[in-house]
């Protein structure tokens, strides 16, 4: 295929600070997991009951997927990376392939390449094979991170084939949700939805009798592979499978659309602008509107989807066994407090996810020079930094009122009421405004920083982990305003960490306003 | 100057290690249009941006209509419309709702004016902003710029994308709007545009302005080229200051002169008796590759610095 090899070394080099950044915190991730959990338990009996109790608890099967060997030193050692962690995989490759194809598209530059010697698949095939080769490079990291850090050769491979497996399919969503519209955000929300899904599928299966349900989905599959002991090697063959199919179908959807144009033609519309869009803060809501319409929806779906694991919970636990230990530990009442609290610490992180894109939508807008078309006008600039804050203050704690709700709804019948739910939802609501506000200092900062939030969320979300794991002092963790929210309903909603948040909010925000209108526009 | 729309002076601006203006001096009158000239990079769009408050100047002073441009942007920007360079749209707005909001954020626009410029530029305001060619992005913010009811256009090489057809139009609409009283800094690379529009023009080149004035002015300040068939070899062309590239071949000669020194020339002509003579002024072509090829060193040539001396 003629300047597939040029187009993907150039692809790869673009991306190198991407890849590479990506790679080394995941590769120190899987090895500080592998090394600190041998010394953390010191007989097998403490292992064991170390794994028993994350079976034990729905919240952390729900999180992290099942532990099947619990005399597995590995498996125990790689539960947060086997499914949860692989969600940053599959991101990686998701973002590689938009990046490198509809982005491209979409800014014209595409145009430049399909007017070279290149064969017309060529961007398509290249975008696939970076997603590919750098699963491949994470994977093999992984496999030496793990086989360094202490864990048995041939499971470390095994697993490193399970994140090799969840980024080929990861590559192939890309590829597959890059063709859909013209516009790189949408195919970028789209390919989101899709992992939320399959996720909250994996997760759903884990937990409640329905276990098919993480049959069809990659994660579930990292799961079952088994690859600590007695290995099933045939489930990666389900990853490649459906990656060759995603990618071949991509590549089918490619040959049949025009560059730079979506599966569907673009409908005329309204020859003239409503009354309403009269301003920069209704310009930017209208701008937003599909994006905040698809977010709510599946904030409300995915939210009841996750709260129907916590009623369920005092049943499939049903063991004498475990009966036992759960009375120690407060009883149902008490377990399904815990896993509220972990389902909205994780719907906090998602939600995250909304207000650093209108923030680096808000860069977008600004290197494209759309903000200077606006503030050429008598706008304020006030005004056009406060339509990307607003929207994005507002917005995270609209989804979070919604998610709040949507669970409240899903955990019906469940021991805990659904005011607790809403209020666990709630309280997220200051934290998530300090990752917005940093976002908008970064936006403020220069308008090519605007991406920022994207590494703060990811930052945030490996501090814990990663200081517990290296046995960091304790500020470090609390460098995450995460950290600070209180485990609603498990503990009390405690007003001074709150205030405090939404304090450090307020000051971040005052700043970013003070910054954005003394600098450069453009 | 009381009447002056735009008055900058020493204007200074720079991005890390790059002067993009280097002590810039620009003056537009009310009721003028103003081109505004100058190789790529030379600072033009940096300077219709400090203009706009969307860039904050490093040092000098900037005036716009009687006003700091930083500090006072959007009570200014009621009476100035702006086109930029390259017009990007929001993807999912049509040219309809484009050119509607750009009117409302401004504080109005001409109704009646609105739908006879979409349909002089012939364009169609349903589109959504991907699906519009480049020409076609750019009659968009021209239809909601000239839509407008202001004092002022600032308008960045408005007619880059825009057929022959379409140009014309757009003039007719900046003549009719100075006819009307309005003002216009209008930066462009297409000289027969220039020629046509503009009352005075400035020239920059690295930040600087090299040159202002009425086209005539400028005219003036260049070389004319003369051809001649004489009766006799003339006598003491090479002496007079100001004659280039002379080649005489007997009775024929050919030159170029700075266009002041251009009676003198003809004098020497004259007494060596002429048959034929072609006397050629500049075209606009010639005065502008004169100022943007040369490089700044050899500024000592340019008829500026030789009136001064
Ligand atoms: N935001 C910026 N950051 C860094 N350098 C810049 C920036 N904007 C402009 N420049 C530099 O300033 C100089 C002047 O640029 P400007 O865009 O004003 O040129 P111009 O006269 O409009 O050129 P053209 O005719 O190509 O449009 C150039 O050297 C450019 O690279
Ligand atoms: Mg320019």
């Amino acid at each position: 295929m003629t300047g597939l090899g040029r187009l993907t070394r150039f692809s790869l080099r673009r991306s190198r600070i991407l890849i590479g950044a990506w790679t080394a915190v995941l590769t120190l991730f899987v090895y500080t997991s592998a090394a600190a959990t041998d010394s953390l338990y010191k007989t097998p009996a403490d292992q064991i009951s170390a794994a028993e109790s994350i079976n034990t608890s729905s919240a952390l099967v729900a999180l992290y997927g099942p532990i099947l060997d619990v005399t597995s030193l590995g498996e125990l050692a790689m539960t947060k990376t086997t499914v949860t962690y692989a969600v940053l995989v599959m991101a990686l490759a998701i973002a590689l392939v938009r990046r490198h194809t509809r982005v491209e598209e979409e800014s014209g530059r595409a145009e430049l390449i399909g007017g070279l010697a290149v064969d017309p698949r060529a961007p398509l095939v290249s975008a696939v094979l970076v997603g590919a080769l750098t699963s491949l490079l994470i994977a093999v990291l992984a496999a030496v991170a793990d086989i360094a850090g202490g864990l048995p050769v041939a499971g470390s491979v095994w697993f490193a084939g399970s994140w090799l497996g969840v980024g080929l399919v990861g590559t192939g969503v890309g590829a597959l949700c890059a063709q859909l519209s013209p516009n790189a955000r949408t195919c970028g929300a789209v390919a989101a939805g899709v992992v939320a899904v399959l996720y909250a599928m994996r997760a759903l299966g884990d937990t409640t009798s329905a276990h098919w349900l993480s049959w069809l989905s990659p994660f579930g599959w990292s799961t079952q592979l088994r690859a600590w002991s007695d290995p099933r090697g045939w489930v990666l063959l389900l990853d490649l499978l459906l990656a060759v199919a995603l990618s071949a179908v991509a590549l089918g959807l490619r040959a049949r659309r025009d560059l730079g144009a979506g599966l569907f033609p673009e409908r005329p519309g309204p020859a003239v602008g409503s009354p309403r869009l009269a301003d920069a803060l209704a310009l930017n809501l209208k701008v937003h509107a599909t994006s905040l319409v698809v977010w709510t929806v599946a904030c409300a779906v995915l939210g009841a989807l996750m709260a129907a694991i916590v009623p369920s919970i005092g049943s499939i636990l049903d063991s004498a066994g475990t009966r036992d230990l759960m009375e120690r530990i407060g009883g149902v009442g008490a377990l399904q407090e815990t896993l509220v609290a972990a389902l909205v610490s994780v719907a906090a992180i998602i939600v995250s996810c909304f207000a650093a894109s209108v923030v680096g939508h808000g860069g977008g807008e600004e290197n494209d020079g759309r903000t200077e078309e606006v503030l050429a006008t008598a706008t304020e600039r006030s005004t056009t930094f406060l339509a990307v804050a607003l929207l994005a203050l507002g917005g995270v704690a609209w989804l979070l009122v919604v998610t709040g709700a949507a669970m409240a709804v899903g955990a019906v019948g469940a021991a805990v009421s659904a005011g607790q739910v809403l209020a666990a939802a709630l309280v997220q609501i200051p934290a998530v405004w300090v990752v917005a506000a940093l976002a908008l200092l970064a936006l403020s900062w220069h308008s090519r920083w605007a991406v920022a939030g994207w590494g703060l969320i990811v930052a945030f979300f490996l501090v814990g982990p990663l200081a517990e794991l290296l046995q960091l002092p304790g500020w470090v963790a609390g460098l995450s305003p995460y950290s600070h929210v209180p485990k609603v309903p498990a503990d009390p909603v405690s007003v001074g960490p709150l205030l405090g948040l939404t304090a450090a909010a307020a000051v971040v925000v005052a700043t970013a306003w003070w910054r954005y209108r003394e600098r450069d526009i453009g | 100057m009381n009447d002056a729309i735009i008055e900058i002076r020493e204007l200074t601006k720079t991005f890390g290690a790059t002067r993009a203006l280097d002590g810039f001096d620009l003056s537009v009158a009310e009721g003028e249009v103003h081109g505004f000239l100058g190789p790529n990079g030379a600072g033009k769009s940096t300077t219709i941006r400090v203009l706009l408050g969307l860039l904050r100047k490093d040092a000098g002073e900037v005036r716009l209509l009687g006003g700091d441009p930083w500090s006072h942007a959007p009570e200014l920007h009621r009476r100035l419309a702006y086109v930029p360079g390259e017009v990007n749209l929001w993807p999912n707005l049509t040219g309809g709702q484009v050119i509607d909001i750009l009117g409302r954020l401004r504080g109005g626009l001409d109704e009646k004016r609105r739908q006879e410029l979409i349909a002089r530029f012939e364009l169609d305001p349903t589109k959504k902003g991907r699906s519009y060619s480049k020409g076609n992005r750019q009659k968009v913010a021209l239809v909601a710029a000239l839509a407008a009811d202001v004092d002022l256009l600032l308008l960045d090489e408005p007619t880059s994308g825009l057929d022959p057809i379409m140009d014309s139009v757009f003039r007719e609409y900046v003549e009719r709007f100075r006819d009307q009283g309005g003002t216009v800094l209008l930066s462009s690379h297409i000289l027969a545009e220039v020629e046509r529009l503009c009352d005075r023009v400035s020239i920059i080149r690295a930040g600087r302005r090299v040159e202002s004035g009425s086209l005539a002015e400028l005219r003036h300040l260049t070389r004319t080229s003369v051809v001649a068939e004489l009766a006799r070899p003339p006598a003491g062309l090479a002496e007079i200051s100001g004659v280039h590239d002379l080649d005489v071949e007997g009775t024929r000669v050919a030159f170029e002169v700075d266009t002041p020194r251009l009676d003198a020339a003809v004098g020497v002509l004259h007494r060596a008796g002429i048959r034929t003579m072609t006397a050629t002024p500049p075209t606009l072509e010639e005065l502008f590759l004169r100022h943007y090829g040369d490089d700044l060193s050899a500024g000592e040539g340019s008829p500026e610095t030789e009136e001064t001396a």
